[in-house]
C-alpha cells in the first residue's frame, strides 16, 4: 500500500471519493485494515467509540452475507437438510420413510382435513352465508339438536363427549387417508398417461 | 382502405378459427397447454373457510416438464415436480417424493391427461365468454352425465388455453370450490427457479411395495365411468387402524373405499364436509364400509353397499 492508496482510504472514509475509487478500494483488500483503522481514528475523535469494539467487523458482516439464504430459499432448504441425510447415505431416506413416512405425509395433509363436519340436512341453510367462519360444532350429541344420523336419535343424544371425541377422530382418520391416498395413487394413473403421452408422440 | 380490410380479416382469423373450436377441442388444447407451456400463476383457491394464495411455475427444461407450486401463506409448503417425481417440502417434515405426473392440491390431473377419458361420465359444452385475470377467457362446463357426481367449469385464456378458474359445484350450482388465477404470465423461456429445481438433488422416491395385496374385492354397481385403480391393504395413519383399501375414479372425482371391522366408535352414516369431500358409512355384519370422496353422500352410500368379495 502506497502513500497514494492511503490518501484514498482516508479520502473514502471521509466520503471524499467516487464510486469507481470506492470499488477499486473494496477490490484491495489490504487497504480493508486500514479503512477499520481510519474510522476508528474517526470516531475516537468524535468520541463515538462504542464500549466495546468489534475489531473485525468487516468479516463477521461477509461471513453473514455468506450464510444468508439466497433467492432459491424453499430449495436450499433440502440441500441444507441434505448433510442430516447424508450421513448415512441417501438410502436412509427411504427405510425411515416406510416407517413414518405415512404417519409424516398425514401430518401434512391433516391441514386440509376437516376441522368441523356438518349435517347434510343443513348444508342449504350454511351455504346461503358466503365463507362462514370455522365451525367447530361437535358431530354428536351436545349444541346441536339434530346432528349426524348415527343411528336413530336416541342413542346420538346418549352419546358422551369421549365419544364425540373418539369419532371424530376415526372420521379424521379416514378423511386424511384419502387425502394421502390422493398424493400416492397418482403415481397409478401416471402410468397409464405416459403410455399415452408415449403413443401419441410416437404418431 | 384495403390494407384496412386485409388487416382486419388477418386479425379476425384466429378469432375465427376459435370460433369453430369444440368444447372438447378447448379442453385439449388446454391439456396442451397445461403439459407444454411455459408459464407463471398467481391463483387463489377458495375451499369454504378457507382462502389459500398459490404460485405455480410450470416450464420444460431438456423436454422434461418442471413445475413448482408454493403456498403464499402460512408455513412454508411448496411442491416440485421434474418428470414423473413430486417431492413435497413441508416445513413439519423431510422432503418426501412421490410418483406423480401433476402435483396434487390445485387444478384436477386429469385436465392434463387425456380429456376423453372424462367422456364416459361428463359431457362438455362450451358457455360464454368473460374476462379474467385481465384476458379474454372462454367458459368450458363439464357436466355430469347423472346425479352421481358433481360439476366443474373452467375458463380458458383465449390466447393460451390456459385455465383461468375452475369451479366445482353441486348438483344445485352451489359452489364447493373455486380456484381462481389472478395473474398469468406466459413465459418464453423456463424461469430461473426451475432451472435450479432441475439441478438440485432431491429425495427418492419412497418405495410403495410393501403394499399389501388386498382381497378380491368387487362392486356390483359403480357410477358409469368409475374404475378400480388400486386395491391394498393398509393402516390408516393416525388411528393405525387396518384396512382393505380400493381406490375408484373416473377421471375427476375420486372416492375411497375402506373395509374394516366395527370400530368402539359408531362412525356417522352420512356427512358432508363444506369443500364437498363427503363421507357414508354402511355396516355389513361385523363389517363396516367406509367411502370417502368428493361426491354426493347418495352416491359414496351406494358405492359402501355394492362392494362384494369375488
Amino acid at each position: 500500500m502506497d502513500k497514494l492508496g492511503q490518501e484514498w482510504v482516508s479520502a473514502a472514509v471521509d466520503g471524499e471519493t467516487d464510486e469507481h475509487a470506492l470499488a477499486e478500494l473494496a477490490a484491495d483488500e489490504g487497504s480493508h485494515q486500514q479503512w477499520r483503522d481510519y474510522h476508528m481514528i474517526g470516531d475516537a475523535i468524535r468520541g463515538e467509540l462504542p464500549k466495546s469494539i468489534n475489531l473485525d467487523l468487516s468479516a463477521s458482516i461477509a461471513d453473514a452475507i455468506d450464510k444468508e439464504p439466497t433467492i432459491m430459499a424453499p430449495v436450499r432448504r433440502v440441500d441444507s437438510k441434505k448433510p442430516a441425510d447424508a450421513i448415512g447415505g441417501s438410502a436412509n431416506v427411504i427405510p425411515m420413510f416406510k416407517q413414518f413416512g405415512q404417519y409424516a405425509i398425514a401430518a401434512s395433509v391433516a391441514l386440509f382435513a376437516v376441522i368441523g363436519v356438518q349435517n347434510y340436512s343443513q348444508q342449504s341453510a350454511i351455504d346461503a352465508s358466503p365463507l362462514p367462519v370455522l365451525n367447530t360444532r361437535p358431530l354428536v350429541g351436545s349444541v346441536t339438536p339434530v346432528s349426524l344420523q348415527t343411528g336413530p336419535i336416541q342413542a346420538s343424544q346418549s352419546f358422551t363427549n369421549v365419544q364425540v371425541m373418539e369419532q371424530r377422530q376415526r372420521i379424521n382418520a379416514y378423511i386424511q387417508d384419502h387425502m394421502l391416498q390422493q398424493r400416492l395413487n397418482n403415481g397409478t394413473e401416471i402410468d397409464d398417461n405416459n403410455k399415452l403421452d408415449s403413443s401419441s408422440a410416437d404418431q | 382502405m384495403r390494407l384496412i380490410l386485409l388487416a382486419l380479416l388477418v386479425f379476425n382469423f384466429p378469432v375465427m378459427a376459435q370460433e369453430e373450436l369444440s368444447a372438447k377441442a378447448w379442453l385439449e388444447n388446454m391439456s396442451q397447454a397445461l403439459r407444454e407451456q411455459e408459464f407463471k400463476m398467481s391463483l387463489i383457491q377458495l375451499q369454504a373457510d378457507h382462502i389459500r394464495p398459490l404460485v405455480y411455475i410450470h416450464g420444460k427444461i431438456e423436454d422434461q416438464e418442471v413445475a413448482f407450486l408454493e403456498h403464499l401463506n402460512g408455513p412454508p409448503k411448496n411442491a416440485v415436480r421434474l418428470g414423473n417425481t413430486v417431492t413435497f417440502i413441508e416445513h413439519d417434515q423431510p422432503a418426501y417424493s412421490v410418483r406423480a405426473n401433476r402435483i396434487q392440491g390445485i387444478l384436477p390431473p386429469a385436465f392434463a391427461a387425456d380429456i376423453s377419458k372424462l367422456e364416459s361420465g361428463y359431457q362438455f359444452v362450451l358457455g360464454g365468454r368473460s374476462r379474467l385475470a385481465g384476458r379474454p377467457s372462454q367458459l368450458v362446463r363439464i357436466i355430469p352425465n347423472d346425479d352421481f357426481r358433481y360439476g366443474y367449469q373452467v375458463w380458458l385464456d383465449m390466447e393460451s388455453y390456459l385455465p383461468l378458474r375452475y369451479d366445482m359445484l353441486t348438483q344445485d350450482k352451489q359452489l364447493l370450490e373455486q380456484i381462481l388465477v389472478v395473474e398469468l404470465l406466459v413465459l418464453d423461456a423456463p424461469p430461473a427457479i426451475l432451472s435450479e429445481a432441475y439441478k438440485q438433488e432431491w429425495p427418492a422416491v419412497a418405495s410403495q411395495s410393501k403394499r399389501d395385496a388386498g382381497d378380491n374385492w368387487t362392486f356390483n354397481w359403480l357410477p358409469e365411468g368409475f374404475e378400480i385403480l388400486v386395491k391394498d391393504s393398509h393402516r390408516l395413519m393416525g388411528s393405525h387402524e387396518a384396512v382393505e383399501y380400493i381406490a375408484l375414479s373416473d377421471g375427476m372425482a375420486n372416492i375411497s373405499v375402506y373395509v374394516a371391522r366395527v370400530g368402539d366408535t359408531k362412525m356417522p352414516e352420512e356427512l358432508v364436509t363444506r369443500n364437498g369431500l363427503s363421507l357414508a358409512t354402511e355396516v355389513v355384519g361385523n363389517f363396516e364400509v367406509v367411502a370417502v370422496g368428493k361426491v354426493p353422500t347418495e352416491t359414496l352410500t351406494r358405492v359402501a353397499k355394492s362392494i362384494s368379495i369375488r
